[in-house]
């Protein structure tokens, strides 16, 4: 499915640093949406939390502390990916993976950006005091991969 | 299920760009239910909370020209960790690590009662919160 595309307008990537960061959703190329799907499937309150840290660090992003300390900058094989940590009924955990959208005027007009944006790319919920597999986290990069491979970016509209 | 509608984003978005305004139009849709409302603004109080403090903090350590490492030295605490705190590499910022950071740059943290008109919080359910604001 081609990205769909907004009307003429002015909004230009060269505003991008006086407005809060857009907050985007991946869309795959099957036309799913992981992290609308996830976020729709979480209790109420989860859902509300996921996007009032999202809305935090949009307004206030990287290097900027912002997101409470419930955003992280994630290391070693997912280094570059950043998580929204939170605990649910029962201790249930809740992981929400994003990447970082950044870069001069040019690269994000190609990426389709009209402003730095949080790509939030999918989600996942465990067991208090159980681990994601590797094979977990090798499929949230994979996504990432194919996100990035994408100018411009497929995003759901 | 994701409804498109002509927000100013998407009139003012250029013809080039993708329209960005999903996140924006699904928090209006989600909002519309008291519930949600309610756990979404009294989160969004406590992220700013924190955030100020700990922006706070780095500002008046940037204003007495001192480096997150001897702050850190200062406050007796890893230079890691408090770089990590600063640029938001950590999670969860640590009370005790905060206020030793604030006592190291010559400050207090105090509680201050708001002076607006919004209850605090007794019930914890956002049914009773609702019922305290109606």
């Amino acid at each position: 499915m081609p990205p769909r595309r907004a009307a003429r307008g002015a909004s230009s990537p060269a505003h991008g640093e006086q407005l809060p960061w857009a907050v985007i959703y991946y869309q795959a190329p099957d036309g799913t949406m992981p992290a609308l799907a996830f976020l729709d499937d979480c209790p109420g309150k989860i859902d509300a939390e996921f996007i009032a840290v999202l809305d935090a660090v949009a307004a206030a992003p990287p290097p900027r502390f912002s997101g409470g300390g419930k955003w992280e900058a994630m290391h070693g094989d997912m280094g570059s990916w950043y998580e929204i940590r939170l605990t649910g009924p029962g201790r249930e955990q809740f992981r929400l993976f994003c990447l970082l959208e950044n870069g001069t005027a040019g690269e994000l007009a190609r990426r389709g950006l009209p402003r730095p944006a949080i790509a939030v790319m999918t989600g996942m919920r465990k067991p208090w005091r159980t681990t994601f597999s590797d094979r977990d986290y090798q499929r949230v990069r994979e996504l990432g991969d194919e996100h990035r491979k994408n100018h411009p970016r497929r995003i759901a509209t | 299920m994701y409804h498109l509608r002509n927000t100013p984003e998407r009139v003012m978005a250029d013809s080039t760009m993708l329209d960005v305004s999903m996140h924006e139009r699904r928090r209006a849709r989600r909002m519309e239910d008291p519930e949600y409302r309610l756990a979404y603004e009294r989160v969004a109080r406590e992220l700013a909370q924190t955030d100020a403090v700990i922006r706070d903090l780095d500002s008046l350590r940037v204003d007495l020209g001192i480096s997150k490492a001897e702050l850190a030295r200062r406050a007796s605490r890893n230079a890691s960790s408090v770089r990590r705190l600063f640029t938001a590499s950590h999670v969860r910022p640590e009370f005790p690590l905060i206020a030793a950071l604030a006592d190291a740059l010559g400050a207090d943290l105090r509680v201050v009662r708001r002076t607006d008109t919004r209850p605090a919080v007794r019930d914890g359910s956002a049914k009773a919160r609702a019922a305290a604001i109606s």
